[in-house]
C-alpha cells in the first residue's frame, strides 16, 4: 500500500493551515495512487485535534507524549524517524514553515529520504514526484525531479501555496502510537514563547490585509490606514521599509524576508511593489492597489489600481464603507 | 597594458558602492537639496570607513592609497546621488595642498582631523574679479611681526561657511613680476577674527554643498601657517590642480553614470503607444551614445588617474580628463531628461537634479574653457 | 568562541530584469551583480559581534568558484579571521544536501564552539543547508534565529516563528544556528578592513581533500535535479479604478462586497 503521511503542523493548541493545505493536496496525490492518507499529529493532549484530522485522512497517527507538549526539533526527530522507519510511507509531507523547516532537513538526513523543500507544486510520476518549486526569489519557477529514485520521498511544501479543495469527508480512524521518547537529556530545549509585541495578529491567517509601505510617510499616519481596515475588518500589514523604520513589528511584514500572505484581499496602499513584496502577497485572492506613481510595479500584480494620493482617498473610501455598511 | 582594476581596486569600488547604496534614502535627500543641508552623517560615517582621505599615508590618518582609489569612491558616491557625492568627497577639499607642501605638525594637525570627520577643509582661491585667472590676487597677507595680516575677499568658496580651516591663496608680494611669483598659499582657521564667510544660496545646483563668500579683514595668522616655500603658491595651486581636476571628471563621470542608469532603468519600464521606450531605436540610440561617451570619460579620467599615481604630472591628460568628462556629465544628463520626458523635468525623478549638479564640472576648477587652454598650451609648447 | 560561517555569494535578481538561459535550466547571469546572500550578511555580521565580545576566532568559507573569493574577501574585511573556498568541477550541480554535504566535511575536523549560516539563499532558496550540515555533524541546531544570548556552554536564541511569534530555546555547544535577517545590522566594509585582507590568501579545497567520492558531491550527490526553469504566470495588469475619489471609492466598495471583503 502506498501511503502518504502528512505532518501535522500545529502550534498553542491550534492546527495550523498549512496542515489543511497539505492534506487537501495530499489526498488528491494518493487517490490518483491508490494509496492512503495519513496525517502524523505529534504534541500533548491533543486528542481534540486528531478527532478534527480525521475527516481529512484515512488514518491519524497520533503520537501524545508529556516531551511533545512544545515543538522540539530533537523530540520531532526522534518520533518521526521512528514512525517512518516502521511505516514506510512512499511520501512525507511537511509544511516549509518555521516548523518544518527546522525539522525536515535533519530528518531527510537522518533516514537517507530524498528531500525537495519550499515545493509550490507536487505531482505524482512514475513512481516519483514533480516539483515545482521558486527560486531567485519567486521571480523564476523550476521544475524539479528527485535524482535518487525512492522508494521514499519527502517534501516541504510552502505555505499558502496549495488551495484547500473541500471534499467528501473520510472516515480516519485515530491509531495511537507509541512515542518511545525516554527522559534522557535533549542537546536543545524550549524554553518558552514570546509574543513579538502585543496585540498583533498573524497576517497569514487573515482573510483581508490592509498593507501600507513606505508612501505612508510617517507613524502619525497610520491611524488613518488603520481605521480603513477596521471598517473592513480587516487586518494591517506592510512592506520592509515600514518594519525597517520601526513604525510596526516585524510580524506585520509582508515578502521575502516577512510572510507569504494568501488573503481573499489585500489592498496595497503606498507600495511600490518592490519584487521582495510581491513575493510575499502575489497568492492573495484579490489584490487592489493604490499608489500615486502611475508606474509602480504593483499594478503589475494588482487586478484593481488606483492611482492617487492615498492622503486623499484612503479617508474617502474609509467612509463610503461606513456608510453604506449602515445602509 | 591592462585595463582592468586590481583586485584591491574592485573590493573599494564595491565597498563604495555599497556604503552610498545603504545610506541613500531619496526622501531625506530631496529635503537636504531643499533645505540646502550637508549630509553630516553620511559625510561622519564616510570618514569612519575610511573613504575621505583614502589617498592620504597613513600617518596622516589616510588609507595609502592612490588618486586613482580616491576616484573610484567619488566615482561611485556621485553615482548613487549627484548631490550627496559631491558634497562628501568635497568635505576634504584643498586639503591635499597641505598634504604635498605642509609641514609635518601641519600634516599633523590639519589632515588626521579631516579624515576622522572632526575637520572640513575649504580652499579659497577665486576672487570676485579674480575666477579662471588667479595670476594676480587682490587678497593681500603682509608680514607684521610673527603674523601674515590678511584683507580682501573670496568668494565661490566650497564649504565656506561648513570648514574647520582654509588654504587661502594670497599676494604677499604686491610688486612681484610676473605677480603670480609673489603669491603664498597659507591656512586660515575658522573663527579667525576678521575672517566673515556668508552662505551663497541661491544656486542651480550642488545645493548640499556649502558655497560661500569669504571676507578677510585683517585676519592674522602666525607665520607658521604659511604652506610650503614663499612666493610658491601659484605654482602649488596650479599642482594641486592637476590632482583634483581628475578628482572633478571623477564626479562627472559618475553623475553620468548616475543619470544614464536611471534613463535605462526608466527606458525599460515606460510604455508609449504600447512599446517599451527602450524598444524604440531612437531611444536605443540615444543609449548607445550615452554610454559611448560615459565609457570614453571614464578610459581618460582613469589614465589621468593612474597617470597621476605613476608620479608622472601631466597637466594636458588631466586637463583632457575633466573637460571631457564635464561636457559628457552635461550632455548625458541633460538626454537623461529627455528620455524622462516630463517626468525628466520634475524634482522626484532625480535626472533634473543630475543635470543641474553636472554643470558645476564644467565650471569649478578651471572652466572648461581654461582646460583648452591647458590643453592647446601643452600641445603648441607655450610655457606655462 | 571559534566561529565557523558558511557562506554564498549569489547574483542580485531582486531589481534586475532576469532572462532565461540557452539551457532552459538557469538565468542569464552575465550583467547581474553579484553580492553576499543577503542572510549570510547577517550571519557574518553575528559571528562578528560575538568574537568582538567574547574573542575567538571566525573562520568563512565558502562552497563556489573563483568568484566567491569576492565574498569570502568582504567578509575578511568586515572582520572574519580567516576564509577558505571549496573548489572542484565535481561539485557542480550540487542541491542542498549535496552542499550540506561538502561544507560539513570541511567543517569535520576543525574545532568550532558554533556554526551559523544564513536561514537560507536568495537564489535557490532551499533553507537547508544549514540544517542538513547539523545532522551530518552530529551537533544541535536552532534555524530562523533572530537573537543570540551567549551563556555558559550554551547559547539561548529565539527563532522566529509565524506572525511575530518567537519561540525562545536554548542549546548546548557546539551548535549550529541558521540566521534570519534583520538580527542585527551588518557593517559596510571599511577601506581599513580592504587594505587588511589585500594580501590575505583564501585556500581552495577539492572533493579530495575532503576525502569525498565522485559520487558522493555535486549532481551525483544529489537529492534533486532541476530538469528546466520557466516564468511564472504574471497578471494581465491592474484594472484601474478612475473618477472623482467618491465614485472611486464606491468602486472599491462594490469590489471589496463581491470578494467578500464586506460583510
Amino acid at each position: 500500500m502506498k501511503e502518504i503521511i502528512v505532518v501535522a503542523e500545529h502550534r498553542r493548541g491550534e492546527l495550523r493551515d498549512v496542515t489543511w493545505e497539505m492534506l487537501s493536496r495530499g489526498r488528491e496525490l494518493s487517490e490518483g495512487l491508490g494509496g492512503e492518507l495519513s496525517v502524523a499529529l505529534l504534541g500533548k493532549d491533543v486528542k481534540n485535534l486528531a478527532e478534527a484530522l480525521k475527516p481529512k485522512a484515512n488514518r491519524v497517527l497520533l503520537i501524545e507524549d508529556n516531551r511533545l507538549e512544545f515543538y522540539n526539533s530533537e523530540t520531532y526527530e526522534k518520533v518521526l524517524t521512528q514512525l517512518i522507519t516502521e511505516r514506510k510511507p512512499m511520501l512525507t509531507m511537511i509544511g516549509h514553515t518555521a516548523t518544518g523547516m527546522d525539522f525536515a532537513p535533519s530528518l531527510a538526513a537522518h533516514l537517507k529520504i530524498p528531500l525537495a523543500t519550499d515545493c509550490i507544486g507536487i505531482d505524482a510520476k512514475d513512481e516519483t514526484f514533480a516539483l515545482t518549486r521558486q527560486i531567485y526569489g519567486g521571480k523564476i519557477n523550476a521544475a524539479v525531479s528527485f535524482l535518487k529514485k525512492g522508494p521514499q520521498y519527502m517534501v516541504t511544501l510552502r505555505a499558502g501555496a496549495f488551495p484547500v479543495i473541500e471534499k467528501e469527508p473520510l472516515s480516519g480512524e485515530i491509531v495511537s502510537v507509541p512515542s518511545l521518547l525516554t527522559d534522557e537529556g535533549l542537546a536543545r530545549r524550549f524554553l518558552e514563547y514570546m509574543e513579538a509585541a502585543a496585540g498583533e495578529v498573524d497576517i497569514t491567517q487573515a482573510d483581508i490585509l490592509i498593507a501600507i509601505g513606505r508612501g505612508i510617510k510617517d507613524a502619525e499616519n497610520i491611524p488613518l490606514v488603520k481605521e480603513l481596515a477596521d471598517s473592513m475588518g480587516g487586518v494591517l500589514a506592510c512592506s520592509r521599509p515600514v518594519v525597517d523604520k520601526k513604525w510596526l513589528p516585524k510580524g506585520c511584514q509582508v515578502g521575502t524576508s516577512g510572510k507569504t500572505v494568501k488573503p481573499k484581499i489585500y489592498v496595497a496602499i503606498g507600495i511600490s511593489g518592490a519584487f521582495q513584496h510581491v513575493a510575499g502577497m502575489k497568492g492573495a485572492g484579490t489584490i487592489i492597489a493604490i499608489n500615486k506613481d502611475p508606474k509602480a510595479p504593483i499594478f503589475g500584480v494588482a487586478q484593481y489600481g488606483i492611482v492617487a494620493d492615498l492622503f486623499k482617498i484612503v479617508p474617502v473610501i474609509k467612509e463610503k464603507i461606513k456608510q453604506l455598511k449602515k445602509s | 597594458m591592462d585595463f582592468e582594476l586590481t583586485q584591491e581596486q574592485k573590493d573599494i569600488q564595491k565597498a563604495a558602492r555599497e556604503f552610498i547604496q545603504g545610506e541613500y534614502d531619496k526622501e531625506k535627500i530631496l529635503e537636504w537639496e531643499l533645505t540646502h543641508t550637508f549630509p553630516k552623517e553620511v559625510w561622519k560615517k564616510a570618514c569612519k570607513l575610511g573613504f575621505i582621505g583614502i589617498h592620504f599615508p597613513e600617518e596622516y590618518g589616510g588609507q595609502g592609497y592612490g588618486i586613482t582609489e580616491n576616484i573610484l569612491v567619488v566615482e561611485e558616491f556621485c553615482r548613487k546621488d549627484s548631490g550627496v557625492g559631491i558634497a562628501v568627497t568635497l568635505a576634504d577639499f584643498s586639503s591635499e595642498v597641505i598634504l604635498r607642501f605642509g609641514t609635518q605638525e601641519q600634516k599633523k594637525k590639519y589632515l588626521i582631523p579631516v579624515t576622522r570627520g572632526e575637520f572640513i577643509s575649504g580652499g579659497a582661491y577665486t576672487e570676485p574679479d579674480h575666477g579662471s585667472d588667479i595670476t594676480l590676487m587682490a587678497t593681500t597677507a603682509i608680514k607684521q611681526g610673527d603674523s601674515f595680516v590678511i584683507n580682501g575677499t573670496k568668494t565661490f568658496i566650497t564649504n565656506g561657511t561648513l570648514a574647520d580651516f582654509f588654504i587661502v591663496l594670497c599676494q604677499t608680494d604686491p610688486h612681484a613680476k610676473p605677480p603670480y611669483r609673489g603669491q603664498c598659499t597659507i591656512i586660515v582657521e575658522k573663527g579667525a577674527k576678521g575672517l566673515e564667510a556668508t552662505e551663497i544660496t541661491a544656486k542651480m545646483g550642488i545645493r548640499m554643498t556649502s558655497t560661500a563668500e569669504l571676507s578677510f579683514s585683517d585676519v592674522r595668522v602666525p607665520l607658521t601657517n604659511l604652506l610650503g616655500e614663499e612666493n610658491k603658491g601659484f605654482y602649488q595651486v596650479l599642482e594641486f590642480f592637476d590632482e583634483s581636476r581628475v578628482e572633478i571628471a571623477a564626479q562627472a563621470l559618475g553623475i553620468a553614470q548616475g543619470a544614464f542608469d536611471r534613463a535605462l532603468d526608466y527606458a525599460r519600464q515606460r510604455e508609449q503607444f504600447g512599446k517599451k521606450l527602450v524598444d524604440f531605436q531612437i531611444t536605443q540610440h540615444k543609449l548607445a551614445d550615452m554610454a559611448t561617451k560615459i565609457e570614453t570619460a571614464r578610459l581618460l579620467t582613469y589614465k589621468a588617474a593612474w597617470n597621476y599615481d605613476q608620479k608622472r604630472i601631466d597637466p594636458k591628460l588631466t586637463s583632457m580628463a575633466k573637460m571631457f568628462a564635464g561636457k559628457v556629465a552635461v550632455e548625458v544628463a541633460d538626454e537623461a531628461i529627455q528620455i524622462f520626458g516630463g517626468y525628466g523635468y520634475i524634482t522626484e525623478y532625480e535626472v533634473e537634479r543630475f543635470y543641474r549638479d553636472a554643470k558645476i564640472t564644467e565650471i569649478y576648477e578651471g572652466t572648461k574653457e581654461i582646460q583648452k587652454n591647458t590643453i592647446a598650451s601643452a600641445l603648441i609648447g607655450k610655457l606655462k | 568562541m571559534n566561529i565557523i560561517v558558511c557562506i554564498k555569494r549569489v547574483p542580485d535578481t531582486a531589481d534586475a530584469d532576469i532572462f532565461i538561459d540557452k539551457s532552459g535550466k538557469d538565468i542569464e547571469k552575465s550583467g547581474l551583480a553579484f553580492d553576499l546572500n543577503e542572510w549570510d550578511s547577517y550571519a557574518i555580521e553575528e559571528a562578528i559581534q560575538l568574537k568582538e565580545k567574547l574573542g575567538g576566532t571566525v573562520t568563512v568559507l565558502s562552497a563556489g568558484g573563483e568568484d566567491s573569493n569576492e565574498s569570502l574577501r568582504k567578509c575578511l574585511a568586515m572582520g572574519a579571521d580567516d576564509a577558505f573556498r571549496l573548489t572542484d568541477p565535481a561539485f557542480a550541480g550540487a542541491d542542498g544536501f549535496a552542499t550540506a554535504r561538502i561544507l560539513a566535511e570541511a567543517i569535520r575536523k576543525r574545532p568550532f564552539d558554533l556554526i551559523l549560516t544564513g536561514t537560507q539563499a536568495e537564489d535557490d532558496g532551499y533553507g537547508q543547508v544549514g540544517v542538513v550540515m547539523a545532522e551530518m555533524l552530529g551537533v544541535p541546531h536552532v534555524s530562523i534565529v533572530n537573537r543570540i544570548e551567549v551563556q555558559e556552554k550554551k547559547i539561548k536564541a529565539h527563532r522566529e516563528l509565524e506572525g511575530g511569534l518567537e519561540e525562545v530555546v536554548e542549546v548546548d555547544l557546539p551548535a549550529l544556528l541558521t540566521i534570519q535577517t534583520g538580527i542585527n545590522e551588518p557593517r559596510y566594509v571599511s577601506i581599513m578592513g580592504i587594505r587588511k585582507v589585500a594580501k590575505k590568501e583564501i585556500k581552495a579545497f577539492g572533493a579530495s581533500d575532503l576525502n569525498l567520492k565522485p559520487e558522493e558531491v555535486g549532481l551525483s550527490g544529489s537529492d534533486i535535479q532541476l530538469d528546466k526553469v520557466f516564468l511564472p504566470l504574471v497578471g494581465e495588469g491592474a484594472e484601474m479604478l478612475e473618477g472623482k475619489p467618491e465614485e472611486i471609492a464606491q468602486k472599491v466598495f462594490d469590489i471589496l462586497r463581491d470578494k467578500g471583503g464586506v460583510a
